[in-house]
């Protein structure tokens, strides 16, 4: 009897420790889970909205979405499926576009019959965004780690990232005066990188040191010389001059140390001829000329020279094909939608667009005065942070000690530089208005006011993320550059800096991100909301990307605040994702190479 | 790194590489004097102006004050900052309620729940969010946000308003709460968490229950520094909010209880002490006038209050951090 009442609690306690509660766990679990991913989704159907505004996709119809899908997509899908050579790939992906296809189209209708209308949204639009362009970006990520594909992905970012910078340094010299480059680059860098170059090449040191000064006196002649010198070469010649001659000796320097010397000549004097002639001919059919002969110098010698290496190794050729591929899917897919009479939407986002100046009609808008004033307070802001966050990290890590008197100084400084870096960016409009447009008369909005207070204010963040990188630095190298009885200069020179090199320009190049989207400062320091031509000197006034979406998301019309901002967010957005990617991909590539 | 404070000198050096090494030393210092020139400045350039302004108006007549209208218009001007206080509490008060859940669920996430896998792509994503330019996310409110809340949950919303504005600094303020306090959790020794499920602890007692609460000063100091970042954002709420400087109408309750209806202040327009600076800063500007002192009495009642949260933020990071 006793024990027969015993044994069922026994086994009901038994039951009731073998099922120990666990919804609250799993709710749990995916509560947290769905808050991190929350901000992630809200941003991606914001992100999706404004890509539907800027591209006028609202107004595609389902026939030219397939036609760019079937001259586009699916050849740049087979491309990247090739390269990954992996059938469990393959299947995945032909299983995530099938099922993603008709999951989207059942969701979709029935979301719109039973439950509400989703706007300016149809299902092929859906596809689009959700299937079609996460599963692209996957296979893009796997298909660059094949040998094909990364030859393909490779050569697609010489030659975009050579356009990126050349149009960069062609907008630079908007502003600045090429007469003074000219003089500047003959009198002082060309003298200064040869004498550098004798001194390594024959192991004289004075030549090494000789190089700084004599750069030096150069430049300060040349600015001297720029008054009294009458007669200056055309801007075209300025720059085949100054920067496609020596891009051209660099590439073919680099190619001829692999042996050929026929493919060496080919390497700089290609490029060369081509940015020669895209120089003049520009000029004459009313392009910029020294723009495009930049452009065409910066991105033709690094490409030869990565075909010639590609070519050389033997190994994944095919992949040299990519931009092909692409530019043939895009023509392919314009005469297809020309020839059916396929209605085209008519994009925001538009050549037109990055190289008109600003309007009241909103299909005259541009941005490009605007995005000139970006990348002229970017290149100011970049050599200004990096040397001084340079210096003050180096100092901070390696000069000073932590102990005594110094050490609570060093405390003091590392406090004030987190307390700088949490201080609102408005305040720092107000130094720079009160510092230096007032007191400092430079200027209200004008580009240097502009850039030394943004400067300022990313300072922090570029000394804390070059301290990680030379902290993260083996204590173990800079003790074998003692030993071997150098200075704490030539430690820091030749051991420290080169290996916390990746680390700091990625730090760096995070913060000049924060600095293109700032907005808040240039408005205190009184930059105009809207210029209607290119600064033409560092003293005039400039606006810059973000301004000019904060003027015009003020309007009222429809069509500014849904087409015309929608396509300036879209361009800051691409310049940004270009700088974060450039700085992830540097970061990988010096990981990998540790 | 430098603990090699005193080497011997076994070169004897001549001394033009002394010189060079000196020159170095000095040129790395003069960087390093930035930062702190930097502070000074920012404080004097604050205090001057804000000294010249307080010769004007009184400091009571400025901290008590309910009117704010720097620009002369037909009454006159008057610089009570109370409304832009109202402003920017309402604003940081619901970004909190947005960002402060959201962004511990997700340090938990992170660190207790994620695989490395799911780690290491999560956590790049989610800086995303604090890489987009306040003025996008402004956009965003604007455009987007606001006429979704007006179609679907909320009919009475004004085209500016602060609960858009205030969402959208919740998202953006996420990543600033979360990878704080994911250092914070993921600081804590795993003999703790060993420990708790040695007692038969489940993965979610362990995570509430002794990972939160040891991790709880770097999620305070975490919370602190997000609402500060809050106070001081300024281009969505100068996008998105409007510029109306309101004094939220007090109503009665049942015997005489006076209440504000959150809704009022939410739904409608409002102006924080930044988009005041913001205002007056994008009109004309003429030094010596007194709203462009004025914006300089603003500014440095906002230094002064984030840099009190600052402090206060490392305070607690270091004071009630538990050592393990």
């Amino acid at each position: 009897m006793a024990t027969d009442s015993a044994t069922p609690t026994e086994s009901e306690d038994a039951t009731a420790f073998g099922t120990v509660s666990r919804t609250r766990g799993t709710i749990f679990e995916y509560l947290s889970l769905s808050a991190s991913v929350a901000g992630l989704v809200a941003l991606g159907v914001l992100l999706v909205y404004v890509a539907i505004d800027a591209f006028d996709l609202a107004n595609a119809s389902p026939e030219w979405l397939l036609t760019y899908f079937v001259t586009l997509v699916l050849p740049f899908l087979a491309f990247c499926l090739y390269s990954a050579g992996d059938p469990a790939v393959t299947r995945r992906v032909l299983g995530v576009l099938g099922g993603g296809l008709v999951a989207v189209a059942v969701g979709f209708t029935a979301i719109e019959a039973f439950v509400v209308e989703i706007p300016r949204l149809s299902w092929q639009l859906t596809y689009l965004f959700v299937v079609v362009g996460p599963a692209a970006a996957y296979l893009a990520y796997v298909g660059s780690k094949g040998r094909v594909g990364a030859v393909g992905f490779g050569l697609l970012g010489r030659l975009i990232g050579g356009v990126a910078v050349g149009l960069a340094v062609g907008t630079l010299f908007l502003v600045f005066d090429e007469l003074v480059w000219f003089l500047a680059y003959t009198l002082g860098v060309l003298p200064a990188a040869g004498l550098y170059a004798y001194g390594r090449l024959r192991d004289a040191d004075r030549a090494v040191t000789a190089a700084v000064p004599v750069g030096l006196v150069g430049t300060v002649v040349a600015a001297v010389l720029r008054e009294v010198v009458a007669t200056y070469p055309s801007d075209t010649v300025i720059y085949l001059w100054t920067i496609a001659v020596p891009l051209a000796v660099v590439g073919a320097l680099l190619v001829g140390a692999r042996g050929s010397r026929t493919a060496a000549v080919a390497a700089g004097g290609v490029p060369l001829a081509l940015a020669t002639a895209g120089g003049f001919f520009g000029g004459s059919v009313g392009l910029p000329g020294p723009t495009t002969l930049i452009v065409i110098a910066l991105t033709g010698v690094p490409t030869t020279v990565y075909v010639h290496r590609v070519v050389a190794d033997r190994e994944g050729t095919i992949g040299l094909g990519l931009p092909f591929l692409l530019g043939v899917g895009v023509i392919a897919g314009a005469l297809l939608v020309e020839a059916w009479g396929v209605p085209a939407p008519d994009p925001w986002l538009d050549p037109n667009y990055v190289t008109e100046a600003p309007s009241r009609t909103p299909e005259e808008a541009g941005l490009y005065p605007a995005i000139v004033g970006s990348v002229i307070i970017i290149a100011l802001v970049a050599v200004l942070s990096f040397v001084l966050g340079v210096g003050t990290s180096v100092f901070l890590e390696e000069y000073t000690s932590e102990t005594g008197v110094v050490g609570k100084l060093t405390r003091l400084l590392q406090i004030n530089i987190a307390n700088l870096a949490a201080i609102p960016s408005v305040v720092y409009g107000l130094l720079g208005l009160g510092l230096f447009a007032n007191l400092l008369g430079l200027g209200f909005g004008t580009a240097v006011t502009a850039a030394l207070t943004l400067s300022l204010l990313i300072l922090p963040i570029t000394i804390i993320s070059a301290q990680e990188a030379i902290r993260s630095v083996p204590d173990d190298l800079r003790r074998g550059s003692d030993a071997m009885g150098a200075t704490r200069w030539q430690t820091t020179k030749n051991v420290v800096l080169p290996e916390a090199f990746p680390g700091i320009l990625t730090g760096t190049i995070l913060a000049l991100g924060r600095a293109i989207g700032e907005t808040a400062p240039l408005i205190m320091i009184g930059a105009a909301t809207t210029v209607f031509s290119a600064p033409s000197s560092l003293f005039s006034r400039l606006s810059a990307m973000p301004m000019q979406i904060y003027a015009w998301s003020n309007f009222p019309q429809a069509d500014f605040r849904y087409g015309v901002v929608a396509a300036g967010v879209i361009t800051l957005l691409i310049v940004l994702i270009g700088m974060n990617g450039t700085a992830i991909l540097l970061r990988n590539r010096a990981e990998g190479g540790t | 790194m430098t603990d090699s404070t005193e080497s011997p000198d076994l070169t004897r050096q001549g001394g033009l590489t002394r010189l060079k090494e000196g020159t170095y030393g000095g040129l790395f210092a003069a960087c390093a004097a930035v930062t702190l020139l930097t502070t000074v400045a920012i404080f004097v350039t604050l205090l001057s102006d804000a000294v010249v302004f307080f010769q004007e108006i009184a400091v009571t007549e400025f901290l008590t004050g309910t009117n704010w209208s720097p620009n002369p218009a037909g009454g006159g001007q008057a610089f009570g900052i109370i409304p832009l206080l109202i402003g920017t509490v309402v604003v940081t008060v619901t970004a909190a309620f947005v960002a402060l859940p959201t962004g511990t669920l997700t340090a938990i996430y992170l660190s207790e729940y994620a695989s490395p896998n799911a780690r290491s792509i999560l956590k790049p994503l989610l800086e995303i969010l604090a890489g987009i330019p306040t003025v996008v996310y402004g956009y965003f409110a604007l455009v987007y946000v606001t006429p979704v809340l007006e179609a679907t949950l909320l009919p009475g919303i004004s085209t500016f308003n602060a609960l858009s504005a205030s969402i959208m600094v919740g998202i953006m303020t996420i990543p600033m709460v979360s990878s704080i306090s994911e250092d914070a959790m993921s600081a804590v020794p795993d003999e703790l968490r060993q420990a708790g499920y040695g007692l038969g602890a489940t993965k979610f007692e362990v995570s509430t229950g002794i990972v939160v609460p040891a991790s709880i000063s770097g999620i305070a100091s975490s919370y602190i520094l997000a609402v500060s970042r809050a106070i001081g954002e300024t281009m969505i709420v100068v996008v998105a909010m409007g510029a109306q400087a309101r004094m939220p109408t007090v109503k009665e309750a049942a015997f005489g209880v006076p209440y504000i209806n959150p809704a009022d202040v939410l739904l409608d327009s409002g102006m924080t002490i930044t988009v005041a600076m913001v205002q007056i800063a994008g009109g004309d500007l003429t030094g010596g006038t007194v709203p462009y002192d004025a914006m300089f009495a603003l500014g440095l009642a906002l230094f002064v209050v984030t840099l009190v949260m600052n402090v206060l933020s490392d305070f607690i990071a270091e004071r009630y951090r538990e050592e393990y």
